[in-house]
């Protein structure tokens, strides 16, 4: 039960305020979910430089917690470039150049994976908009494009982990942000684990993650996976999904959940309520459109230009 | 003119100066709106207001009278409940514009979105562009004009009103049906389009209700009453209740449909006992004046709060389910015991607003009966999201019981099986509900507390959602709760029990924090003084007690509520059924009873040694039962059994 709210400069510009815009934006819905409240967002990668972050628990040993992610890393031959302890997570810049499903998987066994990309950056935690950007400097992030959720936590738990976005397991520079609920959810899981698939929560958000990684995984462009999660999902929902250069929504048939878009030359922006909208262009009547029930639709960065 | 920058004051601030101003008779311009929920709410002057940019959700929300004009987009649930007035919004609607409106013009120039005029019941809401999905959806009156094309399910449900759409019609819903579109009603649209200057050159399909799902096909026989206590005694399989649903599902071919709650035996509060061995206690006839029982609930978020005079409440029933007459026998008991009556679903007569002195007013998804004119006067008010006999579920009415009068209340058809819709258009989740509390407090200034009815089904993540929602209390109910009509086997099989509703409840506030803060009032079976004082030492503020009230003024527990003929005059609408219930005389005895309830509890808290019935706590008790234990987590102790026996036949 949640806002959601995406942003995607269409040009090749990757300077934009992504961080400041994404707070805003969270801001003004933060009043559908006060628990806590996260970030995906994206700059240009550098091929082979890899950021990965972790929730690192309060009660758990830390250092250690640290050490055995450090000593996977090492097994896969991997060089720290950076590292970072920040709130409740662990951030390392990383580079890479083996199999990334596999060094993925034997990471996600051994810590809590929020991310792993080349271009994306995942940041969530407790508390609202602005104290997660007090203590992880969202606000500085120059970037293209970038999706943000807002959490009133209903049937799992309120913790880090269980924050969005959630990352496509597997598939590095892959999130969703969802608002609604999955009710196959166990049916949908059971499916997906007895495949070799790993849930790090009891959270229904994070089966469109790993659903939408299977999809792709088996050669599905990011469009057919949205369509495919339209027939195969029952419930209610609105998610945003975002890859390296493109975002992309899907609604179910019920219509049950809201979304609204605005759309000029330069963004495309995605929020549950307009008023995440109006923040980005206080004092405007904006033009919007809501998407109709049962769609989806991406939009790619141009980045040919 | 006056004029009212959003940029810089609070909605609050500023749904407070337009009421000012409605008052004065000037009208309001509002800059900066920038898509904020809630502008305009509770607005009950002919005043104009006009918007300069998009409304967030909820604009024009509870007002009768006035004129909105917005320049661009509104959110959800526009001119919700609107009596009278006109709103006119030049870009889009989101989604349940014109939601359960009872009056007024509503006309949008551009698209709605889905179940555009979801419950509405009177007045004319127009889409010069498209509309949605299910259109018209659960509309039991009134007129939507869709100039455009209509989305799929259109009509879904409606039991009354009417549909003309321009466009294309994508495929109707449930018992809905296209019809021929007289020539008179085409020229009244046409009045009104010309009224509202908009150009439209081309003609309409007309869809109404198509008749197949209005009432029942096949009514249950009639049959010898089988009273409660023989409905439920300790054989659960071919006892003379279940030979008789039998019986009648063999005539009727589906579920049958009863009052009462379930008679199956659950544990519950009877099955704890005290710890203090209350017969050595000698009797002080005057205990009353010695626990101070005063107890107050709501103010959590600084409204007036409900001030009882001991903590009891009156469970929220009908007037529909239940007679005006038992009704304001009700209200009376409570004002003169000085605790709260509830109107349960269907609206508030005047009657009853004068007999109670502490009034709750209870909002259902099919808002029947309610408005801000009624909402204003209420001492609380409560949405109603379940009940704990039949979790889930929305009320019935049988037509029997539907007549004119209380279809005119409600803003129905009368005649009609009602069964009202089971989800709030506009609370479809967590999120949504915190922006109906919000529009709930904007309409009563923030003075009435606003809180929520909970049958108790997920009780663990319901709580926690009430409490993060912001709401100043919680009614909750569980499954020995009693309704005026349900199917049976819901009513036995569907609940939670009462007494694992409040362990559940009280352990998800203590995991978010708040069991201090939030209230939870118990009902669902609650027949006396000691059931209170148990509910309330495992956490309960107060009860409220529907059942035993009735009982108390002449119910006889037959289980027929539902058929409209009550031989004592409570659960009918048949004046000359009605005609056999005494209001004065049922006033007196069920406040009778209700100060029995009071003497019990302070002679169980004077006993104990407090001077407050709520120093009662969890340590003041023990289970007598494994199961109750298990429930609890109350230590096991069968020989208080024993002990509770012999002060039974002592007394």
């Amino acid at each position: 039960m949640c806002g959601i709210a995406g942003i995607l400069y269409k040009d090749t510009v990757a300077k934009a305020d992504i961080g400041k815009a994404l707070i805003n934006m969270l801001d003004g819905c933060q009043h559908r979910g006060p628990d806590s409240t996260g970030f995906a967002l994206y700059h240009d990668a550098v091929p082979g430089q890899y950021r990965l972050r972790f929730i690192v628990d309060e009660g758990e040993d830390v250092r250690a917690a640290i050490d055995k992610i450090k000593h996977k890393l090492a097994e896969f031959q991997a060089q720290v470039i950076d590292e970072e302890v920040i709130g409740a997570g662990f951030r390392l810049d990383i580079r890479f150049e083996g199999d990334l499903h596999k060094l993925a998987y034997e990471m996600e066994h051994a810590a809590k994976l929020s991310s792993i990309g080349e271009s994306l950056d995942v940041i969530k935690d407790i508390g609202s908009a602005h104290d997660v950007d007090d203590v992880y400097r969202v606000a500085k992030f120059q970037g293209t494009h970038g999706i943000g959720h807002v959490r009133l936590a209903t049937e799992s738990d309120v913790a880090p982990e269980a924050s969005h976005p959630f990352w496509a397991t597997g598939f590095a520079d892959i999130a969703i942000v969802h608002n609604g609920q999955i009710t196959n959810y166990y049916k949908m899981r059971r499916r997906l684990e007895k495949r070799g698939y790993f849930f790090n929560t009891d959270n229904d958000s994070e089966l469109i993650a790993v659903y939408l990684a299977d999809k792709l995984k088996n050669g599905s462009s990011l469009k057919d996976a949205l369509k495919n999660t339209i027939a195969d999902m029952d419930g209610t929902f609105s998610f945003l999904v975002s890859t390296k250069d493109e975002i992309g929504y899907a609604k179910d048939r019920l219509a049950a959940k809201p979304m609204v878009k605005y759309e000029d030359d330069n963004i495309i922006a995605i929020a549950s309520e307009e008023v995440s909208l109006n923040k980005l262009f206080p004092g405007r009547a904006l033009n919007t459109s809501e998407p109709a029930p049962g769609t989806y639709e991406t939009w790619q960065r141009s980045i040919s230009a | 003119m006056a004029t009212i920058d959003l940029s810089v004051v609070p909605v609050r601030e500023a749904n407070e100066l337009i009421r000012k101003y409605g008052a004065d008779g000037v009208d309001v311009e509002v800059l900066n709106p920038d898509a904020r929920h809630h502008i305009g709410v509770g607005l009950t002057h002919p005043i104009k207001v006009t918007v300069r940019g998009s409304a967030g959700y909820f604009c024009a929300g509870l007002c009768d009278g006035p004129t909105f004009e917005v320049e661009r987009n509104v959110g959800w649930g526009l001119a919700d409940n609107m009596l009278n007035g006109t709103v006119i919004v030049n870009g889009n609607a989101s989604a349940i514009a014109g939601v359960a409106i009872r009056g007024a013009e509503i006309i949008v120039r551009g698209n709605v979105g889905s179940r555009a005029g979801q419950v509405m019941k009177e007045g004319t809401l127009l889409a010069a562009g498209n509309a949605n999905f299910m259109a018209g959806y659960m509309m039991y009156g009134g007129r939507l004009i869709i100039l455009g094309d209509s989305g799929a399910q259109l009509g879904q449900d409606m039991t009354g009103g009417e549909i003309f759409v321009a466009g294309k019609i994508n495929d109707l819903g449930t018992d809905a049906m296209v019809t021929d579109l007289p020539g008179n009603e085409l020229d009244d649209i046409m009045a009104f389009l010309d009224k509202h200057e908009i150009a439209f050159n081309g003609t309409f399909q007309k869809v109404v209700n198509a008749g197949k799902k209005l009432k029942y096909d096949r009514s249950e026989p009639r049959v010898r009453v089988i009273p409660f206590f023989e409905a439920s005694g300790d054989n659960d399989y071919w006892n003379a209740k279940v030979q008789e649903d039998i019986h009648i599902k063999a005539q009727i071919g589906r579920y049958r449909i009863r009052g009462y709650g379930t008679s199956r035996a659950l544990p519950h509060l009877s099955d704890l006992a005290f710890r203090r061995d209350l017969s050595t206690i000698p009797a002080d006839p005057d205990v009353v004046s010695k626990v101070n029982m005063k107890t107050e609930i709501g103010g959590r978020s600084g409204a007036n709060p409900i001030k009882l005079s001991m903590p009891v409440m009156i469970a929220p029933m009908s007037y529909g389910a239940l007679s005006k007459s038992a009704k304001l026998a009700m209200a009376i008991a409570s004002r003169l015991s000085d605790i709260s009556e509830n109107t349960g679903e269907g609206g508030m007569s005047n009657e009853q607003r004068e007999e109670a002195s502490q009034l709750i007013y209870q909002c259902l998804a099919g808002r029947l009966g309610w408005n801000i004119h009624d909402m204003q006067r209420a001492n609380g008010l409560e949405i109603y999201i379940s009940q704990g006999a039949k979790p889930g579920l929305g009320g019935q009415l049988m037509a029997k019981k539907v007549t004119p009068e209380i279809a005119k209340i409600r803003g129905i058809p009368a005649g009609i099986d009602l069964r009202s819709p089971s989800r709030h258009p506009d609370v479809l989740g967590a999120d949504d509900l915190v922006i109906k509390v919000e529009e709930f407090r904007e309409a009563t200034g923030y003075r009435t507390p606003v809180s929520v009815k909970l049958g108790a089904g997920r009780v663990r993540d319901d709580i926690k959602i009430a409490y993060k929602d912001g709401f100043d209390f919680v009614e909750l109910d569980g499954m020995q709760g009693s309704t005026g009509a349900a199917g049976n086997e819901v009513l036995e099989y569907v609940g939670i029990p009462t007494l694992a509703a409040i362990q559940e409840a009280m352990d998800a506030l203590k995991e978010v924090g708040g069991d201090k803060d939030m209230p939870i009032v118990l009902m669902g079976g609650i027949k006396d003084g000691a059931d209170a004082a148990k509910a309330i030492a495992l956490g309960a503020k107060a009860i409220a007690v529907g059942t035993s009230a009735i009982i108390a003024g002449g119910c006889i527990a037959c289980l027929q509520c539902h058929v409209g003929q009550c031989v004592v005059g409570i659960a009918t609408q048949d004046p000359e059924h009605e005609k056999r219930y005494n209001i004065q005389a049922e006033a007196l005895n069920t406040h009778r009873y209700l100060e029995s309830m009071r003497w019990q509890l302070a002679a169980i808290a004077h006993a104990h040694g407090y001077d407050d019935i709520h120093d009662m706590s969890r340590d003041d008790l023990v289970a007598l039962t494994p199961e109750a234990a298990e429930i609890t987590g109350l230590p096991y102790e069968p020989g208080y059994r024993d002990r509770d026996a012999g002060l039974r036949q002592a007394s």
